[in-house]
Formats: structure tokens, C-alpha cells, sequence
């Protein structure tokens, strides 16, 4: 497999995030050809030249919707997978700017450079692996379950199921509180649930941070920060660290959950919960 | 006469070196940076712990050190002190992260240019492998603490969210360990390689900018600067000025007390000082050879430091990791917070009204060092490369900066 890398308008943190990969020495060895721009010693242009038939095209970064080259490469590629939010929906470059997009979507409208309609050779749309950056385990997941010849299942937004199927809440160590509805109630507290005053994006976004741990080790919930949703189409949300509440309610429940349901459940809760789960550490 | 463009590769994103040759000499050198994200403008009116999020994303491989000079700025602006524990542990991931920075940056940018042999060969050479592993390690080391590497918001005005334990002190010590033997049995074996390439090809003399180098000061130095031959103890942050960039850059000059100033490893083991690495300074100045020295020296430097920072949180692990419960609403102010990232020394201002941004401006280290010409100066790099007789030279030159385009221009 013949896979070219490039980078457009990005901080890079998507290459640092693959570079903390533990087997990374194994995928390179796996490949016939792989071109990355901070790791090889030949340019873009030469690469191109010499890598023939792309096998996967990866983006990081957003990209210009006048970068007609790349689009031209994105035809010709079997896969083509937009790694990190910024390659996926535009994120923070796009913000002010109305001419930068993600390959597959500009925020939550499908089109971006390739158009809506885009299907690789290989027949798949844009591999989308959201997150500000994505996790090495999805970026490395998804290219070698290609190399394998398996086709990622993919979601509404064109996600690797596999890796975006389940909310970022999922293992989150706090859940115990989120289901007693015990609330944290300063930042740096080893207790409470961060969905209610500090806009923790858990339930609310799809990942699997707190399944595949970062760096191996953690996450951000993990040490008390909240989640901000860095995986969906709105990140960065404006007030990122508040809850937005209406009559002492979250503005949003979490994803399926009715109000009704979540007053009933949480009254319960509240007054059930476990005197272990609210002392002070 | 004649004009050379060179597209970087193995940097930081992605930059143009443009050269004026005249009779086998680099005239004129020009470092453009085609990209700009407006991260500055994307802060403008929210509410101010955004910033603690967005401004890791100024840089994938530095972006800790935007986190820490940002909540510096808003405890400034807040009155707020953070914990001892705190502060501990934020210099602790700060310090890492220039640590795997370095390791990345010699083995992945540098080396290969340098040295022929296979080790050093991309993707498939030993010690550019093990370099690669080495880094991973110390990242894991700054998540246990902070969640995740790259982009973790885990610093909150008044300390940090995170609460260490003690089985986190010795996982750290552990990972010192590994990244101790490293540089002590591969890297002062490749230093030596380096500089022994650097005499054969007479680049202990080359590469000479302007030999005004600065610095903060928050890791293991203070603050300060050295010029005409005089170390100054002492660093006013009120004349530390951008100027109006070229037309060829979207990157601001920046100057202090009007004049340009490199800042980085160099300027930190010039301070601390570092007895070698003074030694060499008088000797060859501000040269390719001594900037590379001391960024690859300081690796040393930075695991001992750490050995004693982590000894220090050891004992105060049982503290409050935060000194303000909740961050307010109704805020109002300027703050600053200056900080040493791997390639020097960063700004951060922020001016805040009624809890929202009203400004925010971001001063990096490779505005000093890459940023262009101002009306009266060049550029830093750009002043090294002239007088050069080979391309290669100038780009290694540029290289020895530790090119980072997107921090450049952000």
C-alpha cells in the first residue's frame, strides 16, 4: 500500500498524535510507501511524482476550496481519509474564514472542497476521523485495517464506526456521578460530574477517549477537565467551559435522553445517591 | 545576480526560503510563510477560559507551552495565584514537552541531513526509531498529569484540574530513567558526530545572526538577555514590540528595545549559564554549530531539572491542585503571561471586558527567530544566512532554528 500524507492549513498536533503510536516502527514496515512532510526526507511534489497510484491519500489540516491540486489527487486515490477535525469540517481555520473547509463538509454542511456527492476509487466517501487532534489508535486503526483489505463501516458523518460509535462518557471514571446526578462543584475537585456546571461534552459527543485511552494513560475527563467535544462539527462551541442551563436544566440533555425522563431520573438520583459519592475527598 | 527559491522540508509546516546570490554569495535571504489560521481574531468575544482551549491549537508540538503562558496571562488578570502544587506540576509538563521537542527535532529534522549512515534514516533507521519511541514516552508522562499530549486544557486559573498521585511520581521517574540513558549512550554520541561534521565543513563558524540573544526565564533560568558582550540580568516585557511585517510575510517582526534578538536554548544556556556551552559561545558566537549545542544540550539539562521539580511535588501531592473554585463572570483587565516553550521565549496579552475578549496577542519564539525584516533590521535567520557560499548551508542554518511555521504566522 502506497500512502502519501499531506498537510494543508494545520498546527501539525494530528502528526504528533500518529507519532505517539506504539507500534508505529511495525505500520512503516507494513507499507510499501509512505510519504509524511515532517518525516521524509524527499518534498510533496517529488513524492507525487514518485509514488504513481495513491493507495490512500491522508489530509491533515484544512484545506482551501481553490486547492484544485489536491482535489485532482483526491480523485485519483483509492481512499482518501481527512485526518483531525480541521481536515474533516474546516474547524477553528475556517471560523473566520469563508473559503477554507474540510475535504467532505464546511462545519455541518456536506460539500467542502471534494463535494457532497465525493466517492473514492476504492467506493468510499472521505474516511473521516474527527477530534482536535484524532487519537493515533483511529488514525493507525483505520489505515491498517485498509492495508488488511477491511472496508471501515462508516457513520452519518462518514466516521469509522469502529472508533465513533459510542459517546465519549463511555468509561468516563466520573459516570458514577453523572448517574447520581452528583455535581462537581469547583474545578480540581477528584469528585463530581462535569456535565452540569463545567459544559462537559461526554454525553453529547461521539469518541472513544475514555475506551482507548489517550497516550495510553488518560484523558481529559480522566483529570478533571471536561470533555469539549473536539470529535463533533461545532467544536469549539462558544463558552466552552459552561453548562448553558434553562429552569436549572442542561440547554442540552444528553444525546437520546428526554426532559422529562432526565427530570424524573435525576430527582430520584439526587435524593438516592450514595453519602460516599458526595463527602469531600 | 540571481534569486533561488527552496521549499522547507521536515519543519514545522511548511515554509519558502528564498535566496539573492552575487558572486557565489547569499545576499539577501527572505523566509516566507504562505499560511495564516487568524487564531488571534477567533478569540476575540468569547468568554476568557476559551482561550484555554483554542490556544493549544496555535501548535501541535509547542501547544502546552500556549496553554501555560495563556492561564498565566488570565491569573494575571484575575489576581489569581496558583497552588505550589500547581505550579509544580505545570512546569513539569511544560518542561517535558520541550524535552520531546528536542529528541524529535534532531533526530527527525536535523540528523538526517547531517549524518549519511542508515540509523539515522527515516522510518526505518534505529536511532531515528528509538528517537521517535523516546518522545512517546515522555508525552505519555505529560498525559498522566494533564490527560492527553498534544492538546490538554488541564491548567485553569488558579493551578491545574488534574490530581497526581503517588504511583504518577514514580511512573515519572521511570520515564526520566528511559529518556537519561538515552541521552547519555545515543545522544552524546551523535552531539559528537555533529560536531565533527560542523568542523569539517567549517559550519562552527557560519551561521551568525546578530549574537543579541533573550529570555524569559520561567523553566531552570531567569530572565534576561545578553548583548555587546554583557549579560543583563533583567527582562522589561514593555519593550518588546512587533513591528509592521514585509510584503513578502505574513509573519510580524518582532524587536526589543527596537532591535532583534534570537531566543531559545542558546539565550537559556547562556544564562544559566551552561559552562560549555558559554565556553563555545565566546569562541565561535552565535554560530550554527553553538545554536545547535545547545538545543541538543539542553536535554541534559532539562532531565536534571525535572529529577529535582518532581522531588519537590512529591511532598505536596496531599495540597489542593486549585486555588479558585470557580472561575468568575464578570471580569475585567490585562494580563501577560511570558513562558519558555521549546524555541524560546512566548507572549501572551490579553485584554478582557466584561468576562469576554476583548483582544488577545499571541508573540512567539519563531516571530523572533523566523519572523522578516522590520524597516530598519533583518530577521534573526534571515541575517545568518547571508555571506553563506551554499544553499545546503543556508538551509541548515534556517534549520538550526528549529523552523516552526505554524507558530510563525499562527
Amino acid at each position: 500500500m502506497r500512502v502519501l500524507w499531506l498537510q494543508r492549513l494545520t498546527c501539525c498536533g494530528n502528526t504528533h498524535s500518529f507519532l505517539n503510536y506504539e507500534y508505529l516502527s511495525s505500520l512503516f514496515s507494513r507499507v510499501d510507501y509512505f510519504f509524511h512532510p515532517s518525516l521524509s526526507i524527499e518534498g510533496e511534489e517529488e513524492a507525487i511524482g514518485k509514488v504513481g497510484d495513491i493507495d490512500l491519500l491522508i489530509v491533515e489540516g484544512a484545506v482551501e476550496r481553490e486547492d484544485k491540486a489536491l482535489k485532482s489527487l483526491a480523485e485519483g486515490s483509492l481512499f482518501v481519509m481527512a485526518v483531525g477535525s480541521c481536515a474533516v469540517y474546516g474547524n477553528i481555520p475556517a471560523l473566520n474564514n469563508p473559503e477554507v473547509c474540510g475535504l467532505q463538509y464546511r462545519f455541518k454542511e456536506k460539500g467542502g472542497l471534494l463535494g457532497e456527492g465525493f466517492v473514492s476509487r476504492g467506493g468510499l466517501p472521505v474516511i473521516n476521523l474527527s477530534g482536535c487532534p484524532a487519537h493515533p489508535s483511529w488514525i493507525v486503526g483505520t489505515i491498517t485495517s485498509l492495508l488488511e483489505g477491511i472496508r471501515p463501516k462508516l457513520d452519518q458523518w462518514g466516521r469509522p464506526k469502529d472508533f465513533y460509535s459510542s459517546l465519549t462518557h463511555w468509561g468516563c471514571t466520573r459516570n458514577e456521578y453523572f448517574e447520581w446526578k452528583v455535581e462537581a462543584q469547583e474545578l480540581g475537585s477528584q469528585k463530581g460530574c462535569l456535565f452540569y456546571h463545567f459544559g462537559c461534552r461526554g454525553p453529547l459527543s461521539y469518541s472513544s477517549c475514555n475506551i482507548t485511552l489517550w497516550n495510553g494513560v488518560s484523558s481529559k475527563t480522566r483529570v478533571g477537565t471536561p470533555c469539549f467535544g473536539c470529535t463533533e462539527y461545532d467544536f469549539p462551541r462558544v463558552g466552552l467551559w459552561e453548562t448553558r442551563q434553562y429552569a436549572g436544566l442542561p440547554a442540552e440533555l444528553p444525546i437520546g435522553v428526554s426532559k422529562r425522563g432526565y427530570i424524573m431520573l435525576s430527582g430520584v438520583a439526587k435524593m438516592f445517591a450514595p453519602s460516599r459519592l458526595k463527602d469531600e475527598d | 545576480m540571481r534569486i533561488e527559491r527552496l521549499l522547507m522540508q521536515r519543519v514545522e509546516g511548511e515554509a519558502e526560503l528564498q535566496l539573492l546570490w552575487k558572486d557565489g554569495i547569499v545576499e539577501d535571504a527572505r523566509i516566507s510563510i504562505p499560511t495564516s489560521r487568524g487564531i488571534e481574531k477567533v478569540l476575540i468575544g468569547r468568554p476568557y477560559m476559551d482561550a484555554l482551549v483554542i490556544v493549544p491549537r496555535v501548535c501541535g508540538i509547542c501547544g502546552h507551552a500556549h496553554l501555560m503562558a495563556c492561564v498565566q496571562a488570565l491569573e494575571d488578570i484575575l489576581g489569581v495565584v496558583p497552588t505550589k502544587k500547581a505550579r509544580l506540576v505545570r512546569t513539569i509538563t511544560q518542561s517535558l514537552e520541550v524535552l520531546q521537542n528536542h529528541i524529535k527535532w534532531f533526530y527527525l529534522f536535523l540528523m538526517p541531513e547531517v549524518a549519511q549512515a542508515d540509523i539515522y534514516r527515516p522510518y526505518r533507521g534505529k536511532r531515528w526509531i528509538d528517537a521517535i519511541e523516546v518522545s512517546s514516552r515522555i508525552t505519555r508522562a505529560i498525559a498522566l498529569l494533564s490527560g492527553q499530549w498534544p492538546h490538554a486544557s488541564y491548567a485553569v486559573p488558579g493551578g491545574i484540574t488534574s490530581s497526581p498521585k503517588p504511583s504518577d511520581i514514580v511512573d515519572l521517574g521511570l520515564t526520566l530513567d528511559l529518556v537519561k540513558g538515552f541521552f547519555q549512550e545515543s545522544v552524546i554520541e551523535d552531539i559528537r558526530k555533529f560536531l565533527e561534521f560542523c568542523q569539517s565543513e567549517g559550519l562552527m563558524h557560519k551561521g551568525k545572526a546578530y549574537n543579541r540573544l533573550l529570555s524569559g526565564g520561567n523553566l531552570f533560568n531567569g530572565p534576561g538577555y545578553y548583548m555587546d558582550r554583557v549579560i543583563h540580568g533583567r527582562l522589561k516585557t514593555y519593550m518588546v514590540e512587533e513591528a509592521e511585517p514585509p510584503s513578502y510575510s505574513l509573519a510580524y517582526p518582532v524587536r526589543y528595545k527596537g532591535l532583534p534578538f534570537e531566543t531559545g536554548p542558546l539565550s537559556r544556556l547562556l544564562l544559566l549559564p551552561d559552562p560549555e556551552v558559554r565556553h563555545m559561545h565566546r569562541k565561535y558566537g552565535d554560530s550554527f554549530g553553538v545554536r545547535v549545542l545547545a538545543r541538543v544540550k539542553e536535554i541534559g539539562h532539562l532531565v536534571g531539572f525535572l529529577e529535582g521539580v518532581i522531588k519537590e511535588l512529591k511532598d505536596r501531592l496531599s495540597e489542593p491542585s486549585n486555588s479558585l473554585k470557580r472561575p468568575p463572570k464578570e471580569v475585567k483587565g490585562y494580563g501577560l503571561g511570558v513562558v519558555e516553550a521549546a524555541r524560546g521565549t512566548l507572549i501572551h496579552s490579553i485584554t478582557v471586558e466584561k468576562g469576554l475578549i476583548r483582544e488577545y496577542r499571541i508573540i512567539t519564539p519563531s516571530q523572533w527567530n523566523l519572523g522578516p525584516r522590520c524597516e530598519k533590521h533583518l530577521g534573526v535567520a534571515e541575517k545568518a544566512m547571508i555571506g553563506l557560499d551554499r544553499s545546503e548551508y543556508a538551509k541548515l542554518v534556517l534549520r538550526s532554528f528549529d523552523l516552526c511555521s505554524v507558530c510563525t504566522t499562527h
